[in-house]
């Protein structure tokens, strides 16, 4: 992204305005009133938009979701942060070096050493486990879905990078 | 005054009927409260037993219409807030002070150019000059305009208005309301007003710990009379030293906007800005005789070409300060076109001070026009700047300085 400006709509709400690596201009209406304003703009003509899209409060949040990646996670990303006020989920791959594999959650004591926590494992083989218990393994190249504040996840991998 | 509540009861209905069809014609509701307020009003004909005339509860209806000035400006010091100000940047400052600059003075220059007295010029210039945040603010929404690349410029033009009128009505209102007839006594008067604002607003940052405390009430009810006591007292207090009300409320406002209770005083103060608010504007309609705006036609003809040629030129120029595209600019003039709340707040302040009646009709005149061509003008922004630029070649420079910049780019990147 090349860049995003924020200001104040005094007395309508807050707008951003979002230039795209691909040239594109989107404009961002959070209103007071919780509506949301999407506008697209041609690049060539700032003018007048090409399109836009209101949303409800609920509306926008269910669509920041999907956008987001929380609904579908894209194949080509390995990592991708959802971040809710001081709560960040993420996605961490497990390398096949790491000193955790092929312990278990209990063993290494995940959630006593870092506060962070484990909310999903997906295997390599397709295989999910969700809110996964004290017994179960880690392997290579397994997706973790953890959940904490930063300083947390940033003990967590470090815990299963190194051990502690 | 037997049935006052039931005159009461239809009066409102009436309003929100006048507000009904103004949303189902797509106008701005403003003119459509003046209206309905001067079909109804006591210098309405009479049909048989049919008396609509709002004679028994006009004295109620006037003070709830004079409420509705002190709610107006009290959420529009609660909103105000200097940070949001400078933050909103030198180019808005320069904005700002282009339109007030050739606004007023086309205002002065045409209120003497009518042969009016001193007094009465000033109120009028003060009329032509400040747009209506209500409509402006509610037309940007409505047309989609929020994202555009000039309504941040628009909306902090607005907003120095807002400080220019809180600074005028001051100054007005020592001025007119006190009576002072020698240059000192005027001077005096308004030095009064402008030392009570800033000693006020001094003394509220010193208390605000204090307010903090005091308003931390828990119970909603409770809550809302304390800020009404204090908003009523503040402003009847100013009313006693010749400052107008509505300069009590928006210090009430300005102050109470510190506080840590801001957020849920706009909260509550909303549905009372919009209902006494609605009657402010019926309440104007009803003063007004339908039969005397003939004698202010011209006049207010006159002051609507003025404004629109101001406004435009004005828009333009803000615009090529901040470095907007002509046609952004031009939808800067054709925006804050509309007038509406503030001016009338002004226009009554003449009639508080017994000045000429000539006044409101003018005043009741010039914001109907404007209300109503205001909005439209924004809307058909694009056909306006069109024409205009077919006459006036506005984009002539823009695209010089477009094609300069290209060269420029192309010289930098080869590919």
């Amino acid at each position: 992204m090349k860049q995003i400006r924020d200001c104040d709509l005094p007395g309508i709400g807050h707008k951003y305005v979002i230039e795209t690596r691909s040239e594109d201009k989107l404009v961002i209406i959070i209103h007071d009133d919780g509506r949301r304003e999407l506008y697209h703009f041609d690049h060539e003509d700032p003018d007048d938009s090409i399109s836009m899209i209101t949303l409800d409060d609920d509306e926008a949040r269910q669509i920041a979701g999907i956008v987001g990646g929380l609904a579908y996670k894209p194949k080509a990303l390995e990592k991708i942060e959802v971040a809710l006020d001081e709560l960040i989920i993420e996605w961490y791959k497990i390398e096949p070096h790491a000193v955790c594999v092929g312990k278990t959650i209990g063993e290494i004591n995940v959630r006593h050493q870092s506060g962070a926590t484990i909310i999903a494992m997906l295997g390599k083989d397709n295989e999910r486990i969700i809110n996964p218990g004290p017994d179960s393994v880690l392997k290579a190249h397994s997706t973790l879905v953890v959940a904490g504040e930063r300083q947390q996840i940033m003990n967590l991998k470090q815990i299963l990078m190194n051990g502690e | 005054m037997e049935h006052v509540v039931l005159e009461l009861g239809l009066a409102v209905a009436l309003i929100a009927l006048a507000g009904l069809l103004s949303t189902k014609l797509r106008f701005s509701v403003i003119p459509f409260y003046i209206l309905v307020g001067m079909a109804v009003g006591p210098h309405a004909p009479k049909f048989g037993n049919f008396d609509f005339r709002f004679i028994h509860s006009a004295e109620l209806i006037e003070l709830l219409g004079r409420l509705g000035v002190l709610f107006l400006l009290f959420y529009l010091g609660l909103e105000f807030s200097v940070g949001r100000l400078i933050k909103a940047g030198k180019s808005i400052a320069i904005g700002g002070t282009i339109y007030i600059v050739i606004n007023f003075t086309l205002g002065l220059l045409f209120g003497f150019g009518a042969g009016l007295p001193l007094q009465e010029v000033l109120i009028i210039a003060g009329i032509t000059s400040i747009s209506s945040s209500a409509i402006v603010a509610k037309v940007l929404v409505d047309l989609k305009r929020t994202a555009n690349a000039e309504t941040e410029m628009i909306l902090g033009i607005i907003m120095f208005e807002d400080i220019f009128l809180a600074v005028y009505i001051s100054v007005l209102s020592g001025l007119v309301l006190s009576g002072a007839s020698s240059i000192g006594g005027v001077l005096l008067s308004a030095a009064i007003a402008l030392g009570y604002m800033l000693l006020f607003i001094v003394v509220g940052r010193k208390a605000l710990p204090l307010l903090n405390k005091l308003f931390n009430i828990r119970s909603n009810e409770l809550f809302l009379l304390a800020v009404f006591a204090l908003l009523f007292i503040v402003a009847g207090f100013s009313e006693t030293i010749h400052v107008a009300e509505a300069i009590g409320a928006l210090l009430v406002g300005l102050v109470l906007a510190e506080t840590e209770h801001m957020k849920r005083i706009e909260h509550l103060i909303l549905p009372f800005r919009d209902f006494f608010g609605a009657l402010f504007f019926f309440s104007f309609g009803l003063t007004i005789d339908p039969f005397s705006l003939g004698g202010a036609v011209w006049l207010s003809l006159g002051a609507v070409v003025i404004t629109l040629i101001g406004n435009y030129v004005a828009g333009m120029l803000a615009g090529r300060s901040a470095g907007l595209s002509p046609k952004a600019s031009s939808n800067i003039g054709l925006t804050i076109v509309s007038r509406g709340e503030f001016s009338i707040i002004i226009a009554n302040l003449g009639k508080a001070g017994g000045l000429l009646p000539i006044l409101q009709p003018f005043s009741a005149l010039y914001v109907l026009i404007l209300a109503i061509l205001g909005p439209l003008l924004t809307k058909e922004s694009k056909h306006v700047y069109n024409f205009l630029n077919r006459i006036f070649k506005l984009d002539r420079n823009y695209k010089k300085q477009l094609a300069a910049k290209t060269e420029v780019k192309r010289v930098e990147d080869p590919s």
